[in-house]
């Protein structure tokens, strides 16, 4: 992206890739939303959503940079989040049906 | 025993703290702790996310109705100019560590105007959804049958852009404390704190990633 010798360029490649990756996730999930798919779409939706989250988190906010702790201090708040929600599903089973 | 003489502490670079070795250390203690400020902002919105996902299990018409009252328009213009907002983050990160301040700024200043085009389209959108009656409260009318789930979705709906309008509006701010200081080149480790701040903003942009499907596309074909 620029000649040899010169500053190191300001846009890298990686990451212009990353942004359109990330509006071309979004025109599938629009544009998938309106095809009937059935229970299907919410799944599409989902999977895109959760496609363009990991492109921010390992693109743009390099977990895989940072060092052990910080994957680990990432990975906490899913695992306490995933324990919130496990729990809270029991009770709401158990007591609604 | 031996007697073991006490060290003279070594002089720090400027713009390390007092319990840090060095600048490195000091740096990945900063980073870990905005981590874990954004683990208990998973939790925060983690919650709101599992409300709407058990209510929506239990009156799925009701959300499918409730969404398709959302402007998919604006919803999605305004996913994209976040995602963006996100792309010009990333770069200023990128720019600070060059230590190419002007360029830093600009771009600190670019993801900061772009939330402001951000808040300005959410605000609008508000405002047609008062117009359209969709707003608890204030002024809530839909069809009887449901009516009480889609009361449900709309209150969902303003509580969760409305906390993260918040944050992004927070967001705006920190974006543009640090384009002044980058402009102006204050402070010894400014690439770090502008790295940290878009950690911050990163995140914002990844809960409205989640939102954006569950608020605009429950059902719309």
């Amino acid at each position: 992206m620029s000649p040899p010798g010169s500053d190191p360029p300001l846009l890298l490649r990686r990451e212009v890739l990353t942004w359109l990756a990330l509006m071309a996730l979004l025109a599938l999930t629009a544009g998938s939303a309106f095809v009937p798919m059935g229970m299907l779409n919410l799944v599409v939706n989902l999977a895109i959503a959760l496609a363009k989250a990991l492109l921010v988190v390992f693109m743009f906010m390099h977990v895989r940079r940072g060092t052990p702790m910080i994957r680990v201090f990432a990975l906490a708040g899913l695992m306490w989040l995933a324990l919130l929600a496990g729990l809270s599903c029991t009770d709401f089973a158990v007591r609604f049906g | 025993m031996s007697t073991t003489a006490v060290a003279p502490a070594p002089a720090r670079a400027p713009g390390v703290a007092e319990p840090f070795r060095d600048a490195a250390q000091q740096a990945d203690a900063a980073t870990l702790g905005m981590w874990l400020f954004l683990a208990t902002e998973m939790l925060f919105f983690g919650v709101l996310f599992f409300v709407y996902a058990l209510a929506r299990s239990r009156l799925p018409e009701a959300f499918a109705a409730a969404s398709r009252q959302t402007s998919v328009l604006l919803g999605t213009t305004n996913t994209a100019v976040l995602l963006t907002s996100s792309f010009t983050m990333a770069t200023a990160v990128r720019a600070a560590q060059l230590r190419r301040h002007g360029a830093a700024a600009l771009l600190l200043l670019v993801t900061a105007v772009l939330g402001i085009a951000f808040a300005g389209i959410k605000l609008t959108e508000y405002g047609l959804d008062y117009r359209h009656h969709l707003v608890p409260v204030l002024d809530f009318a839909f069809d009887p049958r449901l009516a009480r789930g889609a009361l449900a979705f709309f209150w969902l709906y303003f509580t969760t852009t409305g906390l993260h309008l918040v944050h992004l509006t927070v967001g705006v701010g920190i974006a543009l404390a640090f384009a002044w200081r980058e402009w102006r080149r204050r402070g010894a480790r400014l690439h770090e704190q502008v790295e940290i701040a878009g950690l911050y903003w990163h995140f914002v942009d990844l809960v409205w990633i989640f939102l954006y499907p569950c608020l605009y596309l429950v059902q719309r074909a």
